[in-house]
């Protein structure tokens, strides 16, 4: 049984005699690398090369019919100047921050929720999935229709419980992304409910058994092995989401277009439109690389923190 | 491991036959009834029917030409031309789906001088040239132009005891749509007096051409007047709000067709989606057409357009036969075609009005089709003309949904166009 | 790596405070606890399941009765047809083909890619190896409208726009696999591999005797996702197929929106057929999902 080994028995080979030490740490290096150049290869040829490529103009003023001419900052400056642009990066950092928190828990909940022996398991995790897969307009149109101000459901349930001037939800300016960030958070459960379903697989259930018997109670038992042990999935649901949350593009478009006027206008429709609408792929490189280093910032942070966690 | 050498093999193979194959020029046969394959890109096929209609007709004129056409979604029409044409893209004939991205396009120097050959044309008889006109040269000629009207439904406005809506004014207009919304459709769903679709160009473009402001100016107090109507209107409950409109993203052909609107203003092209619907059963409206309502009786009638146009590639590759068709699309065969399948052409003379039976058989349907009338381009074309489009289309839905007034409205797109687009 | 399973195996002792002196709570009878658990859950399913109610019912409308106001959540007239005609309107079954092909060649690519570098990143140790996983996972971050139009022209050099192949080399290689599968691995004891070390086995063999067959679960999620992905993608073969035969469901439904208008009933009756293929995968995935299989390795 290796459920009760030594804790942190990490890998550690006897010191070599030096002169095979170092053909030994060529090996390792070679077969490790043998292992990531076929997804590495194609990656960086294909993704990554556009990529830098595409980050790059941001400090060029380019279109792809003449040719690209550098301009140092000038991008970045007019992008300053840009009021859509601090509108897009307040609603995007909004968005994430209302979505990112909700998103898991709810997702989380339902992994738990559905990981245990039930009559139509299939079909409850199923049906929790079917958002993910439903099509964007039907999704928009019907929580569109539960959020009308005058005839929706939620606001007249509202009113029946007693609040007197319910909001304008996506009429709104003040309520339009709080209303999108439920229906975001609505549509996205599923898929993190897989992830975390992964993840608990990988949680013994002796476990479990044990802890029972040692009389710890559902919360005890969540606290201290479930939560530990789903840590490496935590960890990549929540780099996924805050990328896919800061990211947020398609169902914004559908839901409310950005409106009423700039209110839920995020910082990749203004992508789009300044490069793919307007043609002005300087600008539109310039705001990318802004997206990219906050996102990326904030992955590196969660890496590192992650890292020192496994080390302890 | 054993995928990596095929992939590269292929990758390579690939790149090679790209390499060798890309360096032919574009040649013409010097035989004019040698077999010519003309591309002419397109949208939607099946659904516009303009498109194969015009090409068979060409096909039946011209037995050694087959036409290609090259299908786009018309969803995201433009930015596929774009990344196309970005590519060194070899379509001969490209049909410019509005003003602006032939704008874009000619500014681009992507589109191939039609200047001479618009000089041999009968451009007296083509409406809707103008736009076109970049700094006195040409790139494209308009095949059709649609113009905007009244849609009205008979049956609803016989039902009230109320006259058809013949040159109103907007005050009338106004009055009428207050008076007819009453009842429900057989289905129960309410009916509207009018309906005023979610395009910030209902109000904008027609203010724009009756009082003849500038949208492109930054001075936007000429839209006033017309956001009050529609406002007014909706807070009375004689239109759908927007609100509901946009969120809900509510069909016109919807409302028009299953009787819950008794007016509405929109544009011609619907004319062959009505004829669509009747025939096919799934309406039963029985419509008319009237002239869009103007600010005072008496004067000519005033409303706003779009043309759309043909226009050959810089890098086509069958240059005079690109022309040829073009010719055909915009002269009086083409549109003859075009006006058997209810679409408006932008060619117009008396046989092509007699061919044009689609519309309902009424004195004031043929007035309102034939009449001396200003269309007005529904957006000026320049450089800013997209950048002040998209802010006059946020404020707008500012303004209609409640969120702002209409003063606030209009000065906060002023100075947004002038601080940030002028 | 997996200092966080085995160093919580024991319950800390102040976490179960009951040990010993006062008797458990009663608990609630388990039969109850069932029953009100699934009858929560229907409830949920329900309310979850709304607008793809809505889906359905759209489907089986006429164009011009799907967006009405107030909403007819029953179709005033049954129009069965729609799921006949939209086999000849568009060439529907070609893009069903097209879409399935697309989808499971992408799918077993990015398994098989994803999980062989995720294992150079778990479990082998060489220099530079976090720093480039590093790297993996910032490019997750660059949004796709940056990188779209130079994509495009690179693989127009290389000859592969308007091919299928263009998709398939595009997104069978990425950052979201191999992050995938090495946050799974690392919950794989290190014990296992160095046993399996010393037993003369290669790397590789590690990684398909050991490793795959230990991370079913992760395997099924990432297959599953990068299926519906690929199966739901638009923007890619809406820039790569320029070609009819080659489009796939999400192009073929869009070829219903025209200038001014759109078949909106025909594009609810072809969003719900090309559902199906995809719930399907997800029951035959999602039985996966079940505790124990995971375990099973780790025994003896």
């Amino acid at each position: 049984m290796t459920v009760t080994t030594e804790p942190a028995l990490r890998t550690r080979r006897p010191p070599e005699p030096a002169a095979r030490t170092r053909r030994r740490s060529l090996r390792p290096t070679l077969v490790g690398w043998s292992f990531i150049l076929p997804n590495f290869l194609g990656f960086a040829l294909l993704t990554l090369v556009p990529m830098v490529f595409g980050l790059a103009l941001s400090f060029m003023d380019w279109s792809p019919w003449g040719d690209p001419e550098w301009v140092g900052f000038e991008n970045f400056e007019r992008m300053l100047r840009n009021s859509t642009f601090w509108i897009a990066l307040w609603n995007t950092t909004y968005y994430a921050a209302g979505h990112i928190p909700l998103t898991m828990a709810v997702s989380l909940g339902l992994a738990l929720l559905l990981n245990r022996t039930l009559a139509g398991l299939g079909f409850f995790r199923t049906a929790f999935f079917l958002p993910y897969v439903t099509s964007l307009v039907a999704v928009a149109v019907v929580w569109n229709m539960l959020f009308n101000p005058t005839s929706g459901p939620v606001n007249q349930f509202l009113q029946f419980a007693g609040v007197t001037d319910p909001p304008g939800w996506t009429s709104s300016t003040a309520w339009a992304m709080p209303a999108v960030i439920v229906a975001s958070v609505w549509r996205d459960m599923g898929y993190y409910m897989v992830l975390f379903l992964a993840g608990l697989q990988t949680i013994p259930t002796e476990l479990y058994e044990a802890a029972r018997v040692d009389g710890a109670n559902a919360w005890q038992r969540f606290r201290n092995i479930t939560l530990p042990g789903l840590r490496p999935t935590t960890f990549f649901v929540l780099i996924m989401c805050t990328v896919a949350s800061f990211k947020v593009f398609d169902l914004i478009v559908v839901m409310t277009d950005g409106g009423p006027g700039r209110a839920t206008k995020v910082l990749s429709q203004l992508i789009y439109e300044e490069g793919i609408r307007e043609g002005r792929f300087g600008l539109a490189s310039a705001i990318s690389l802004v997206l990219f280093l906050l996102v990326a910032g904030f992955t590196v942070i969660q890496f590192l923190l992650q890292r020192r966690q496994e080390d302890r | 491991m054993k995928r990596y050498p095929s992939a590269l093999a292929a990758i390579a193979a690939a790149s090679a036959v790209a390499l060798a194959g890309c360096s032919s020029p574009a040649s013409e046969t010097a035989d004019p009834s040698a077999p010519v394959t003309l591309t002419v890109s397109a949208w939607n096929l099946d659904k516009t029917p303009e498109f194969n209609a015009l090409f068979e007709a060409f096909e039946a004129a011209h037995p050694n030409v087959t036409i290609q056409p090259v299908e786009i979604l018309a969803d995201d029409y433009p930015e596929k031309v774009a990344t196309m044409l970005a590519g060194g893209d070899t379509t001969d004939v490209l049909t410019m789906k509005n003003v602006i991205d032939y704008a874009r396009y000619a500014n681009r120097g992507q589109l191939l001088d039609l200047t001479d050959f618009v000089a041999e044309l009968p451009t007296d008889k083509i409406a809707g040239l103008e736009p076109f006109d970049i700094d006195g040269k040409y790139a494209a000629v308009p095949y059709r132009q649609d113009f905007w009207v009244l849609y009205y439904n008979k049956a609803l406005f016989d039902a009230a005891g109320l006259p058809h809506p013949d040159h109103l004014t907007w005050a009338q207009y106004g009055e009428l749509a207050k008076k007819l919304t009453s009842g429900t459709t057989p289905d129960g769903q309410q009916v509207y007096g009018t309906y005023h679709h979610i395009w910030r160009s209902v109000v904008q473009a027609i203010a724009a051409a009756q009082t003849g402001g500038d949208q492109l100016s930054g001075d936007y107090g000429f839209m006033k007047d017309q956001y009050s109507l529609a406002l007014d209107l909706q807070n009375a409950g004689a239109a759908l709000d927007f609100g509901t409109a946009k969120t809900q993203k509510v069909n016109y052909r919807s409302m028009f067709e299953t009787g819950q609107t008794a007016m509405m203003p929109m544009g011609t092209w619907y004319i062959a989606g009505i004829k669509a619907a009747i025939e096919g059963g799934t309406s039963s409206v029985q419509w008319g057409m009237a002239p869009m309502p103007q600010i005072s009786a008496g004067g000519e009638t005033a409303t706003f357009g779009s043309p759309t146009a043909f226009a050959v590639n810089e890098n086509a590759k069958n240059v005079e036969m690109a022309k040829e068709f073009i010719r055909f699309a915009t002269g009086e065969e083409g549109a003859k075609v075009l006006a058997g399948i209810g679409v408006v052409p932008a060619y117009s003379s008396d046989a092509v009005t007699a061919a044009f039976t689609a519309l309902p058989g009424d004195e004031l349907s043929k007035t309102t089709f034939t009449e001396n009338k200003k269309v007005v381009l529904e957006m000026p074309v320049s450089e800013v003309t997209s950048d002040i489009d998209t802010i006059l289309n946020e404020e707008h839905e500012l303004i209609m949904a409640g969120q702002k007034s209409i003063d606030d409205g209009i000065r906060d797109a002023g100075e947004r166009v002038k601080n940030e687009v002028l | 790596m997996t200092a966080n399973l085995t160093s919580t195996v024991t319950p800390k002792p102040d976490a179960v405070p009951n040990r010993g002196s006062a008797p458990p709570r009663p608990a609630i009878p388990a039969r109850v606890r069932k029953v009100v658990h699934s009858a929560l859950l229907t409830v949920l399913c329900l309310l979850v399941l709304v607008p793809f109610v809505w889906m359905i019912s759209s489907s089986l409308k006429h164009d011009n009765q799907v967006f009405t106001v107030p909403t007819q959540w029953i179709p005033r007239e049954f129009v069965w047809s729609n799921y006949v005609d939209i086999w000849t309107q568009i060439p529907m079954l070609a893009y069903l083909r097209n879409s399935a092909f697309l989808a499971i060649t992408i799918s077993f690519l990015q398994v098989i890619t994803g999980s062989f570098a995720a294992y150079g990143f778990a479990k082998l140790r060489f220099p530079g190896r976090d720093w480039l996983f590093l790297a993996y996972l910032a490019t997750i971050a660059v949004p796709w409208q940056a990188y779209m139009i130079p994509q495009y022209l690179i693989m127009e050099k290389l000859g592969l726009v308007n091919t299928h192949l263009s998709i398939i080399l595009l997104q069978a290689f990425g950052a979201f696999g191999v992050f995938l599968m090495r946050q799974y691995y690392q919950s794989i004891p290190d014990e296992l591999i160095e046993a399996a070390r010393i037993d003369g086995l290669s790397e590789y063999r590690i990684w398909w005797r050991i490793m795959l067959p230990l991370s079913r679960p992760a395997i099924a999620s990432l297959g599953l996702l990068t299926f519906v992905s690929t199966w739901n993608d638009y923007m890619g073969p809406f820039i790569y197929f320029t070609s009819n035969e080659l489009w796939t469901v999400q192009l073929g439904l869009r070829s219903f929106v025209g200038q001014y208008d759109a078949a909106y009933a025909m594009i609810m009756t072809g969003s719900v057929i090309s559902v199906l293929p995809v719930v399907l995968v997800f029951l035959l995935g999602q039985r996966q999902f079940i505790q124990g299989i995971a375990t099973s390795g780790l025994k003896g």
